[in-house]
């Protein structure tokens, strides 16, 4: 968005792309995951096996999931805290639907996706129509989704600690499908969520609307688009997201949890902000995020099994990187370093010419 | 009189009325809440709530943020757990958790103040390095056999039924009040977090402001630690988890607005309260502990959307008041413009 387009006219299609919004960006998070894949599988072969790559991904879904569409929020301007309370939420929708209201357990995923999206919808009426900040309406959401999983899960007869399984065959088997006999279903529904999302933000009318809202709101407003409807379509989505990683995570596991989400809040954030997402709303970008996800995977399954870090510390390496990221961009943006930068460029052109 | 028209329309009064409406809601519905033992209990435990609170209000205040207060508070009660359970000095101990206070905020306030990153994203940062410290320090086991004397400590009354750990917090956000509101320094936070371009035009140091803020929200966070080893008596490579937010919701409850420069300590520390209460109220209404959450979110979220009509449509009064005085004012030359 920032970069000026006055002079693409006279770009080759690969300068245009290098010097596109994201580009760079996204390369260098590609080189993070090379470089993963470089270091940890030196350590330890048994690192680079897609199987085992994808069976850690699959504990990862949440944030794969859901960081792709709260990078539509953030752009926005807002943040959403609230996706992992409504991925418990819909999963135990779905158990005591199917359990203890004797629903077929398609209806009862779809009903528990359409409650998904209303607790989205709900929080983004609140932020965009009533204009309270998003993240203490996200905060609220998120102990008020977590508190109604619980009590969602005292209407059934099964005690909420051990949750609701013994789900049909054929719900299960939905999240044991192998494409090629390699790939997960679960990649394959990640893939096209970031299409989705990769088509929605960049490729299409209502993308540009987005930014729009995120870089100016009022200008948005003035220039005749609907800046409220847009910011609580946002969360609409990132809402739908959490539905759609709740139905999958259940049959995954074929266990209905209130709990299900985990505490993946500050991962998605995470993920987020390294894949390029401005916290203050206008920049980001669907691949960026879904990069940033692999990467942090990656980290979280290479250390413990290559370097025998305890599960329990890899907050460390993650904050770090994050704080590594946030630091090194803000230095490379600072002006005094980037006139610095651009001298040497410039000095470095002047010497070719002169040669 | 003066004075008391502003403190009934101060943001905290309101916090405060509701806070004595759900005690009063409460004792009508069961009786046997309304005595002095379980208000005191209501508030003697929202005592962490309570240092948390205040120290998020300086990040607020300034219109930035802190989450790294939850993992601060851990890693203070583990590291000051640990020592005391060793048998060392116990006021080593505490400085100890007050110096990785100080490390934490100076490191949070450079990050966000000097570096101008977004304070979410750097705090979530060292929230995350902070947590993964703190398993290193706790491990797998728990710190969970701390003196006698230590976690007796927390039950000593000072006032009434009243603790010596509320009295402190209760006296420290007095203090910090009084500060805030009556010293020239202390009317700084306010107005950095206000307009942060024009404090600085006023000749106001806001990138030191910033940082001081910081620095106090982590020693406020580590005291916290500290008293949470000592009420508690068991520190688990979780402790902390999720208090940031609990933090957030008891300064919002407490009439501090998010955006920055709004609301005052007091508040923070009535939200707390109010936090705190929750689940013990539940209890006396005869609730099961399963809508803690449920509840909480709900009155968050009442309260905030309720907060936002409500100054939204004084904006609004306030705009057609203006319009109404421009137009009375200038009758004659309008005519004459529009002839």
């Amino acid at each position: 968005m920032s970069e000026p387009k006055v002079k693409l006219g006279g770009q080759s299609g690969l300068r245009r792309l290098w010097n596109g919004p994201n580009f760079r960006w996204n390369l260098f998070l590609l080189m993070l995951i090379t470089a993963e894949c470089v270091v940890f599988g030196m350590k330890n072969a048994k690192f680079l096996s897609l199987p085992r790559i994808f069976a850690s991904a699959n504990g990862d879904l949440t944030f794969w999931y859901v960081s792709i569409f709260v990078t539509f929020v953030m752009i926005t301007g807002g943040i959403d805290i609230q996706s992992c309370s409504i991925v418990g939420l819909t999963s135990i929708i779905i158990g005591v639907a199917w359990q203890d209201f004797g629903m077929n357990i398609w209806v009862a995923a779809a009903l528990a996706v359409a409650v998904s999206v209303a607790c989205g919808a709900l929080s983004g009426f609140f932020v965009a129509y009533c204009g309270v900040q998003a993240m203490v309406v996200t905060l609220g959401g998120s102990f008020l989704y977590s508190g109604l999983g619980l009590l969602v899960s005292t209407l059934s007869s099964t005690e909420a600690y051990k949750g609701i399984s013994g789900f049909p065959g054929s719900f299960k088997a939905l999240t044991k499908i192998k494409v090629f006999g390699l790939i997960p279903l679960q990649m394959i529904i990640f893939l096209v969520l970031l299409l989705a999302a990769y088509l929605l933000l960049h490729r299409s009318k209502y993308g540009r609307k987005v930014f729009l809202v995120g870089v100016n709101p009022s200008a948005a407003e003035y220039s005749g688009v609907n800046s409220r409807w847009i910011t609580m379509s946002t969360y609409i989505l990132s809402g739908l997201a959490a539905g759609i990683t709740g139905v999958v995570m259940t049959s995954q596991l074929g266990t209905a949890k209130s709990d299900l989400g985990g505490n993946f809040t500050m991962t998605i954030i995470t993920a987020c902000v390294l894949g390029g997402t401005l916290s203050t709303g206008g920049k980001g970008s669907a691949i960026g995020t879904a990069l940033a996800a692999i990467s942090i995977t990656l980290l979280r399954f290479g250390m413990p099994l290559c370097f025998g870090i305890n599960k329990q510390y890899l907050d460390i390496p993650i904050g770090v990187l994050l704080v590594v990221v946030v630091v090194g961009r803000a230095v490379v943006s600072n002006p005094t370093v980037a006139a610095w930068v651009g001298k040497l460029r410039g000095k470095g052109k002047e010497a070719k010419a002169g040669a | 009189m003066n004075a008391v028209k502003k403190f009934v329309k101060a943001r905290e009064f309101t916090s405060f009325l509701f806070l004595v409406a759900l005690f009063l809601i409460v004792g009508a519905i069961n009786p046997a809440f309304l005595k002095l033992d379980n208000i005191s209990a209501c508030f003697n435990s929202s005592v962490v709530y309570t240092l948390i609170a205040v120290g998020m209000a300086f990040a607020i205040f300034i219109g930035e943020i802190d989450v790294s207060v939850g993992s601060t508070m851990g890693l203070s009660a583990a590291v000051a757990g640990t020592m005391i359970q060793g048998g060392a000095n116990w006021l080593l101990a505490f400085a100890v958790a007050i110096l990785i206070g100080v490390a934490v905020g100076l490191v949070n306030g450079w990050g966000v103040a000097v570096m101008k990153i977004p304070s979410l994203i750097f705090t979530l940062g060292t929230n995350g390095i902070l947590r993964g410290l703190m398993y290193l320090q706790v491990g797998v086991e728990q710190v969970n056999s701390l003196p006698k004397e230590f976690k007796d400590m927390s039950s000593k009354t000072l006032v009434g039924s009243f603790t010596i750990y509320y009295c402190c917090a209760v006296l420290l956000t007095i203090g910090i009040h009084f500060l805030l509101t009556r010293t020239k320094r202390g009317r700084w936070f306010i107005a950095v977090g206000d307009n942060a371009g024009g404090a600085e035009l006023v000749g106001i140091p806001a990138t030191r402001t910033k940082v001081t803020a910081y620095l106090i929200c982590g020693v406020l966070s580590a005291a916290a630690g500290i008293i949470f080893a000592s009420r508690i008596g068991i520190v688990t490579s979780l402790s902390g988890n999720g208090y940031e937010m609990k933090a957030v919701a008891a300064c919002v409850l407490g009439g501090i607005s998010l955006s920055g420069g709004v609301g005052s300590v007091i508040g923070a520390g009535i939200g707390a309260v109010i936090m705190a209460s929750i689940s013990y109220l539940l209890v006396f209404m005869g609730f099961s502990s399963n809508y803690d959450n449920a509840i909480t979110g709900v009155i968050l979220i009442t309260i905030v959307v309720a907060d936002a009509l409500m100054q939204r449509r004084a904006a609004v009064n306030n705009r057609h008041a203006r319009l109404a005085a421009r137009t009375s004012a200038a009758p004659a030359g309008k005519e004459a413009a529009e002839q």
